[in-house]
C-alpha cells in the first residue's frame, strides 16, 4: 500500500466524547497526524440514522486511506449503530467498488479483563473487511477498558504505558502503509496488571464500584430488583 | 406457554418471513401463546452504554420506549427466538438493537463463570433460547455465527438452547421441517 494521507476514526460507542473507545482511537489518530496524515472523526450513532449522516460517513470512508474502527464490546459483538454502519458501508462498496486500496484497523475495548471475550467480535470485523474490500490493518484489543475512565491516555502513567507504546508503534507502522506489527498488537493487549489480579479486583472492587454508583443514584437497595419477574 | 420472537430481518426477507411464519404456525398449533416482534418496524433506540439500567433504575432501561417492552416480554416468556440474517458472522443491526437493550435482565456484578468474568444473573428463571441465522449462499460465516450465539449463552444462561443456520439457497419448502426439528431440539413439545 502506498503512503497513506487520510485517516478516518469511526467510533462505535454511543457514549460520544465520554467513550473509552474514542480515547484509545484518538491517541492513535493523533500519532498519525503527527506523522503527517489528515484525519476525520465520525460517530456511528450520529451517522447511521439519517440520510445526511450516512452520506457524510460514506464519503469520509471513501476518502480515507486508513479507516480505524474504535468500538466497545456489547453482548459479545458491537453496539447496534456500529453494526448498522458496517452494513451501510458494505452495501455502498458493493454498489460501487472502491477506487483505491484502503486499510481497516479495529480497536476494541471490553469491560472484562480477559481479551478472549473479543475473539468473535474481531472475527466479525475481519469478515466485514474481507467482504468489503479492505486490506486488514491489524487489531488493538484493550481489556478492562473502563479503567481508563474516559481520560486522555498519558504516555507517562504506568497504567497506560504499554498501551500507549503499542499505539505509537501501530501509528508508525500504519503511517508507512504497513499493517500493525505483532509487536504493537501484543504491547497494547497486555493488561496493566496480571490477569489473575484483574479478575480478583473485578470481583471485589468492581462489584463495590457498582454499589458506589448506585448509592449516588439512591438505588443501592434496588440493585437486585426484578421488575419483570415472571407472573406465571 | 409463551414464546417471543425477535425478528431481525430486513424488509423483503422472504426466507426469514417464512421461518417466522412456520414457527408461529407450529407453536400456535401446539397451544402456545406466540408473539412475533418485527424489529425493523419497532422503535427501539440504541443502548446508550450509560449503565443506568444497572445503577439508576436497576432492571429497567432508562430509555422509555419499546425496548423496555421487548425486554419484559423476553424475560416473561418460556421460549425466546432470535431470527437474523447472518451479517459478517454476527447479528443484523435490527436484532442487535433489541439485544443491546436486554442487558438489565442481568446484574452488573461480576462472577467467574467457565473460567472467565461474566455478569451475575438477575432473575431465577430464564427462557429457553432458539437462535436461527440465515446464511447467504456465497458466504461461509456459519462457524463465527454459531460461536457468537454460543458465547451469548454464557451470558444469558438459558435452561436449554439451540443455535441453527439455514442457507438461503435451500428449498423454502424444507423450512417447516427445519423449524420443527429446531423446536424439538429446544425441548418444545407439541
Amino acid at each position: 500500500m502506498s503512503q497513506p494521507k487520510n485517516a478516518l476514526l469511526l467510533i462505535g460507542s454511543p457514549r460520544g466524547d465520554k467513550s473509552n473507545s474514542r480515547v484509545i482511537g484518538k491517541f492513535l489518530i493523533d500519532k498519525l497526524e503527527q506523522k503527517g496524515l489528515v484525519s476525520e472523526e465520525a460517530f456511528a450513532i450520529r451517522s447511521v440514522y439519517t440520510r445526511e449522516g450516512t452520506e457524510k460517513l460514506l464519503k469520509s470512508v471513501d476518502n480515507a486511506d486508513i479507516v480505524v474502527l474504535a468500538t466497545p464490546l456489547y453482548v459479545d459483538s458491537f453496539p447496534s449503530p456500529m453494526i448498522r454502519a458496517l452494513e451501510l458501508i458494505h452495501e455502498h462498496r458493493k454498489a460501487a467498488a472502491p477506487t483505491k486500496q484502503q486499510m481497516l484497523v479495529a480497536i476494541m475495548n471490553s469491560g472484562f479483563p480477559e481479551k478472549q471475550h473479543m475473539d468473535i467480535a474481531f472475527k466479525i470485523i475481519r469478515n466485514f473487511a474481507q467482504a468489503s474490500n479492505f486490506k486488514w490493518g491489524g487489531e488493538i484489543r484493550v481489556g478492562w477498558g473502563m479503567a481508563l475512565n474516559s481520560e486522555p491516555l498519558n504516555e507517562k502513567k504506568s497504567m497506560t504505558r504499554k498501551l500507549t507504546k503499542g499505539l505509537s508503534l501501530a501509528a508508525a507502522n500504519l503511517s508507512t502503509g504497513q499493517p500493525i506489527s505483532k509487536e504493537a498488537e501484543e504491547s497494547v493487549s497486555v493488561l496493566f496488571l496480571p490477569l489473575f489480579v484483574a479478575k480478583t479486583m473485578s470481583g471485589l472492587f468492581g462489584n463495590r464500584e457498582w454499589d458506589t454508583q448506585a448509592k449516588k443514584n439512591y438505588a443501592k437497595d434496588k440493585m437486585r430488583d426484578r421488575p419483570y419477574e415472571n407472573n406465571q | 406457554m409463551k414464546v417471543v420472537i425477535f425478528n431481525g430481518a430486513k424488509d423483503g426477507d422472504f426466507t426469514l418471513e417464512t421461518i417466522e411464519k412456520s414457527i408461529v404456525d407450529q407453536l400456535v398449533k401446539a397451544g402456545w401463546e406466540v408473539e412475533p416482534i418485527e424489529l425493523r418496524s419497532t422503535q427501539i433506540a440504541p443502548c446508550l452504554g450509560c449503565f443506568g439500567c444497572w445503577v439508576k433504575t436497576p432492571g429497567t432501561c432508562v430509555i422509555n420506549d419499546a425496548g423496555r417492552e421487548t425486554t419484559r416480554k423476553a424475560i416473561q416468556s418460556d421460549l425466546m427466538v432470535w431470527l437474523t440474517p447472518i451479517t459478517f458472522g454476527g447479528y443484523s443491526s435490527e436484532l442487535k438493537k433489541a439485544l443491546d437493550r436486554i442487558i438489565p435482565i442481568l446484574l452488573p456484578y461480576f462472577k467467574v463463570y467457565h473460567g472467565q468474568i461474566h455478569h451475575q444473573m438477575r432473575y431465577e428463571r430464564y427462557p429457553n433460547l432458539l437462535v436461527i441465522g440465515v446464511q447467504e449462499p456465497d458466504t461461509d460465516y456459519e462457524e463465527t455465527f454459531v460461536a457468537l450465539a454460543e458465547r451469548n449463552m454464557l451470558n444469558f444462561r438459558p435452561p436449554a438452547h439451540v443455535v441453527s443456520v439455514f442457507r438461503r439457497d435451500k428449498d423454502p419448502k424444507t423450512i417447516p421441517a427445519f423449524v420443527g426439528e429446531q423446536l424439538k431440539r429446544v425441548e418444545v413439545k407439541s
